[in-house]
């Protein structure tokens, strides 16, 4: 009997441990309490931290970018997208040969409180010029391995010294070490100096990675400021469930910032300026929910436990009706659809280090043979056919163009193909021409597009086989310049047609961002032109002729531009979508009147 | 049984060793350079470089061969997998690649929401499976006993998948009865948590019964159960009295050894069902290319396993001393 | 007890009353027989669809006729590019049955190499032997097999990745049998025999002591393949899988995403596929279990 006793015993504390351990982790909020004006949104993908300095990714800096400001930031409702002062007073005063920038920075700013402001026992202190100098010296810190440092590199004077002697030293980072081309002139003053002329630089400025980060909260919390963001915004952290929610509340440090009060044609109508002048931010709460399978996202949107929502491909047919318009029965719920391009290419890419790419035939036949008709019908007519690097809604993109090899034309295609060396895609030798196709994933999008390129291919009479890799392989191949054809896409950093452009550029070769090693001397000359030129009607024509030349090259085969389809309730108010801001909340607003008597309760 | 302990404890450093020689070969060697990753889409050579240095991948493997011929050895073994041992025992998997979290951290976050899914669901699992086996030894080789037998078999057959998907399409969206997707913590996650557990408990129902019921069985083909009956014992004595205690020790050894897989054996459920917990992170993780992440799941997964063969091991040669002997 | 006898007495190579008895065996039990038939049925299926004798339409594309419901044409409708779901049903088979075979190809001669090993020599490279399987045991299967196919993606053609992801992670359960059994064996009579008749080792080990075991590795493969099948669904759902041809799981990621618009065909397709060989390999491998060895039924493998 003993033996079964001790049996009896393990059982019991096996079965007491793992009920403990289970409820262990089980405290937590009930209380129930007004929470004001809240915000509902999900996040296609999980929140990585609130590091300004590692802010690449587009949910991050959704986040990010509510709570830390940069200098400068995008006018909200103006179209084309202009740049207006954020934290800076004014918009910079420039020097003639665009090689010195002034900016003078906003008074009575305050940090939001923070127990490591401990000099003054947590309470925020006053934004200064000292602290862009801070921030922008932290991009340029070796041991932050940030991944915005591309955007000063280069760039400012005396920045790149600054990293090389990050990179040297033993110990860490001294950050009193002066830069040339950083300068606190003043309190309030900060001067900037290049190297040779940036012109995208007032765009860069208004990124997360040039945000203003206190010193006293880098060094208070080490490599943990990652979890502990403390800036400026007009919303701070709350709660982060990691994988799983984020909840933002309102400032109340935050200084006195009013509504636009200038538009683009339209909104008016739209109820867009009805707030003008008034003080934001309106929201009480952001409460954001990382739903990363579109079925769940889609149907607690249904339910309106979310304000916006995009509309997933297989809900497509059941939100949208034939006319593009949403369906009655959506619309009866009160939602309403904004539809805009983005500012983003989806391409085939060439290895013009491929010996059989060299052919220019060969490149031009692949691409009229490419379907991208069939695209676009199974994204549902989510995105519109490319003619050339460049998106529409920026400057460089002509309207109504005609890219000669970029239209489907099977015959043509196949008459290229001959005269390329490979009539019905046999050499001359009557071998059968074979490409390998690289896929950055095997995830469903993927995978039905490739499936769409073998097949436009087959038709041609060219074999493809494909290898599917990991993002990790994916990258491999093609920085080594190993993979032969593969599919990308390049979403716009700014609404400047020269970052497509830079994608081009000889020079940015791999392991750089031009993938496909196109090189040619003339572009290249453009390029190297361009690069250093203000916005100007001539800079737009050179921009013209450079997408001229990669359309007659056909490095790329141009694939689509996505449009977004952003679906939202109507009890939110002055939404109005934007491709590159980020900083939106504090202008939206939430008719909680509206949305009780739609969903019930709150 | 103390030396018995000490012995069988100190067999788990050679295995701890393995587990981590394994891993370093998997994501070290096999697994790639991260770098390119980790430059971003506006990456250079230059910043590649860096990166590779900042993480130590242009380090050597294993040893530096012409600093040990110098006779220099701390720089001999300044190399990639001492620097990884020194990371298993500090405990410090240093931080996630994609999002620059600290590995540890990430970890014990995403520990509370895998066990609070998989605790109670495998305490009710295991509970349900011997209750249901216990009746069909009772009854055993009636139609009851047959049928659920059949029943086991034919869940068992069905793919965790269809069980996934069809439960979270029909009950909780065509029905309505749970929530789809979400997770809170507190007793506010509670009805979070419902469908997915009852999904991981009827999934792995089959093959418990099959298994304690065999069990059982066997039990009852051995010498003093035949005692017992000869003894003048009802057949329901001998089975609660005799049967289920005996029987209780191999389904126990079983089940401390599945308490490891109870951390990760939630991988499909939690992505489906929205739980932050580390079966989810660890498919994020591998999404992302996540390799420290990856790493120290496995790594800690494997030392989990080890120890829970120890418990296992221990009980055993407690209420067995044979064992010991062996 | 009784097989070993007669090995002792007549040195036969196999058992063979234990194989002639167990298919008496296996022949009366209806259910187990309906199995294997339905078994051979999904073999012969997958045999047929590699050399694309059956079903040869399923990667015609039709864009016009997308999402069809199950018709007369399209038995079990058609899928997102308009291609007939009841012929990519047909040509999982192939991936599935290949994967449960390959697989098995990889891990039961590794097991056994090592279990005989061990088992047989005994000493160092016993511990050794022992060492490693312990360690590749202690790491969650699915987590190792993850990671293998997962650093493997790329470098070699998808299907080979799964089979020597899945391959290198499950040859441990064979192995400890193989050896538990090398180590029974090697003490009995006949093999002592042997060996002062002067049989060499690889002798002893390969031609006399494998045969007696062999109905062990019966076992062994008819309770791995549906694992195999059921982790190869999870690979290529997770995405780690096969992508140019179909697979069930792939198929199963592709439908999942469709059911809630009410295109149910394509999962309800692959998923029944997928259910009725998994049953049979689970019948068949008990009955087959109970037939070949009775004192292990019930062991988890």
């Amino acid at each position: 009997m003993k033996t079964h006793t001790k049996v009896i015993m393990l059982l019991t504390l096996g079965i007491v441990l793992s009920a403990l351990i289970g409820c262990g982790k089980k405290e937590g909020e009930t209380k129930k309490a007004n929470k004001g004006m809240v915000f509902y949104r999900s996040l296609p993908a999980k929140v990585k931290g609130f590091d300004t300095a590692q802010a690449s990714d587009v949910v991050s800096n959704l986040v990010i970018s509510q709570i830390y400001e940069p200098l400068l930031q995008y006018a909200y409702l103006e179209r084309p997208y202009k740049v207006e002062p954020c934290l800076a007073a004014e918009m910079p005063t420039v020097s003639k040969a665009g090689l010195v920038y002034t900016f003078k920075i906003k008074k009575g700013v305050y940090f939001q409180d923070d127990p490591a402001f401990t000099d003054t026992g947590g309470k925020g202190r006053e934004l200064t010029a000292e602290d862009f100098v801070y921030s922008f010296k932290r991009l340029a810190d070796f041991d932050n391995q940030s991944t915005g440092w591309w955007i000063f590199s280069g760039r400012i004077k005396g920045l790149d010294k600054f990293r090389e002697m990050s990179r040297k030293k033993k110990g860490k980072t001294d950050y009193n070490l002066e830069v040339e081309g950083l300068k606190a002139l003043d309190r309030y003053t900060l001067q900037i100096k290049l190297k040779e002329p940036y012109p995208q630089l007032l765009y860069v400025l208004t990124m997360s990675y040039t945000a203003a980060v206190p010193r006293e909260a880098v060094e208070y919390y080490g490599d943990e400021i990652i979890n502990h963001p403390v800036g400026t915004g007009p919303f701070k952290l709350k709660e982060w469930t990691r994988g799983s929610k984020v909840v933002l509340v309102k400032n109340p440090k935050f200084r006195k910032e009013f509504y636009p009060s200038v538009g683009e044609k339209g909104d008016k109508e739209l109820g867009l300026l009805d707030d003008a002048g008034k003080r934001i931010p309106f929201l009480d709460r952001i409460e954001m929910r990382i739903i990363l399978e579109d079925q769940p996202m889609w149907l607690e949107f249904m339910n309106g436990r979310l304000d916006i929502s995009g509309i997933p491909k297989d809900n497509f047919d059941s939100a949208i009706g034939t006319d593009r318009e949403l369906t009655s029965a959506i619309k009866a719920k009160g939602i309403k659809l904004w539809k805009r391009p983005l500012l983003q290419v989806n391409y085939i890419s060439f290895n013009m280090d491929d010996p059989l790419f060299k052919e220019k035939l060969l490149r031009q036949a692949i691409s009229l043979a490419y379907n991208e008709n069939r695209v676009v019908k199974m994204f549902n007519n989510r995105l519109i056919p490319a003619i050339g690097p460049i998106p529409p809604g920026i400057k460089g993109y002509e309207k109504g163009k005609v890219n000669p090899y970029r239209k489907f034309d099977l015959d043509k295609a196949k008459e290229l193909l001959a005269k390329a060396g490979y009539p019905g895609g046999k050499d001359k030798n009557g071998k059968q021409l074979k490409l390998t196709y690289e896929a950055a994933g095997s995830d469903i999008t993927n995978r039905q597009r490739t499936d769409l390129f073998i097949d436009d291919m087959q038709k041609l009479g060219i074999e493809v086989d494909v290898t599917y890799n990991t993002w990790p392989a994916f990258l491999g191949k093609v920085r080594k310049r190993q993979a032969q054809i593969f599919g990308l896409a390049w979403v716009a950093d700014y609404p400047d047609a020269e970052n497509f452009l830079q994608l081009f550029y000889g020079p940015n070769s791999s392991p750089g961002p031009n993938n496909s090693n196109f090189n040619n001397p003339e572009f290249n000359k453009l390029y190297d032109k361009i690069k250093t030129m203000p916005d100007s009607p001539e800079r737009t024509r050179i921009y013209e002729k450079m997408a001229d030349i990669v359309m007659e090259e056909c490095p790329w085969i141009f694939g689509t531009y996505p449009l977004s389809y952003t679906l939202k309730y109507d009890w939110l108010k002055n939404f109005k979508p934007h491709d590159v801001g980020y900083n939106l909340y504090k202008y939206y607003k939430i008719d909680t009147k509206l949305r009780r008597s739609r969903v019930g309760e709150d | 049984m103390l030396r018995y302990i000490i012995r069988r404890t100190l067999y788990i450093i050679p295995i701890v060793f393995g587990v981590a020689l394994i891993t370093f070969l998997l994501f070290h060697i096999a697994g790639g350079n991260p770098a390119e990753v980790l430059a971003g889409k506006h990456a250079t050579e230059e910043v590649i470089k860096d990166i590779e240095h900042q993480l130590g991948f242009d380090k050597p493997l294993f040893v530096n061969g012409e600093a040990l011929k110098k006779g220099n050895l701390k720089a001999a073994f300044d190399s990639q997998f001492v620097f990884y041992l020194k990371q298993i025992v500090t405990l410090n998997f240093g931080r996630s690649y994609s999002t620059k979290q600290k590995v540890s951290t990430m970890l014990l976050d995403g520990l509370g929401p895998s066990l609070s899914l998989m605790v109670p669901a495998f305490i009710f699992g295991s509970l349900l499976g011997i209750c249901i086996a216990l009746f069909c030894a009772f009854y055993r080789n009636s139609f009851i006993d047959k049928s659920l037998v059949i029943l086991s078999i034919t869940g068992m057959s069905v793919s965790m998948l269809a069980y996934i998907i069809g439960g979270q399409y029909i009950l909780a969206f065509k029905l309505k009865l749970f929530p789809i997707h979400g997770y809170a913590r507190g007793f506010a996650g509670l009805k979070y948590l419902v469908l997915p557990g009852l999904i991981w408990v009827i999934s792995g129902l089959g093959s418990n019964i099959r298994f304690f019921r065999t069990v059982m069985l066997d039990e009852t083909k051995q010498d003093y159960v035949r005692t017992a009956f000869a003894k003048g014992l009802n057949k329901k004595a001998v089975l609660f009295k005799h049967i289920l205690k005996n029987s209780l020790i191999p389904i126990i050894t079983v089940l401390v050894i599945a308490l490891p897989f109870l951390y990760t054996g939630s991988l499909l459920l939690e992505r489906f069902f929205g739980i932050p917990g580390l079966g989810d992170m660890f498919i994020n993780a591998f999404l992302s290319s996540d390799f420290p992440v990856m790493k120290a799941l496995v790594f800690i997964g494997s030392v989990l396993y080890v120890f829970a063969n120890l418990l296992s091991d221990i009980c055993y040669a407690w209420v067995d001393p044979r064992v010991r002997l062996r | 007890m009784t097989d070993d006898r007669k090995n002792q007495l007549g040195n036969l190579p196999t058992g063979q009353s234990l194989w002639r008895d167990a298919c008496g065996r296996l022949r009366k039990d209806k259910i187990s027989f309906f199995a294997l038939l339905i078994i051979l049925l999904y073999s012969g299926v997958a045999i047929l669809s590699q050399f694309n004798l059956i079903a040869p339409d399923y990667q015609k594309t039709d864009f016009v006729q997308r999402y069809l419901p199950p018709s007369g044409q399209h038995l079990l409708g058609t899928d997102h590019m308009g291609r007939d779901v009841f012929q990519r049903v047909i040509h999982g088979s192939n991936i599935s049955m290949k994967v449960g075979l390959v697989t098995s190809l990889i891990a039961i001669p590794l097991g056994i190499l090592f279990g005989s090993l061990a088992g047989y020599y005994g000493g160092r490279i016993d511990e050794l032997i022992v060492w490693f399987y312990s360690t590749v045991a202690s790491i969650p299967e699915l987590l190792l097999i993850i990671t293998i196919a997962y650093v493997l993606k790329g470098r070699i053609s998808a299907i080979s990745a799964i089979y020597v992801a899945i391959g290198l992670s499950s040859w441990v359960g064979i192995c400890r049998v193989m050896r538990g059994e090398f180590l029974k064996h090697k003490e009995r009579e006949y093999i002592q025999a042997e060996k002062a008749l002067g049989a060499g080792s690889f002798r002893i080990m390969f031609r006399h002591i494998l045969p007696n075991v062999f109905h062990l590795v019966i076992i062994n493969f008819s309770l791995r393949f549906p694992a195999a099948i059921k982790t190869e669904v999870i690979l290529s759902y997770l995405g780690l899988g096969v992508e140019k041809q179909p697979s069930w799981g792939l198929m199963i990621a592709d439908a999942q995403q469709e059911l809630s618009r009410g295109v149910w065909w394509q999962f309800v397709g692959a998923i029944l596929a997928m259910f009725f060989i998994i049953l049979a390999f689970n019948i068949f491998g008990d009955a087959l279990r109970d037939a070949l060895d009775p004192k292990l039924r019930g062991e988890k493998i």
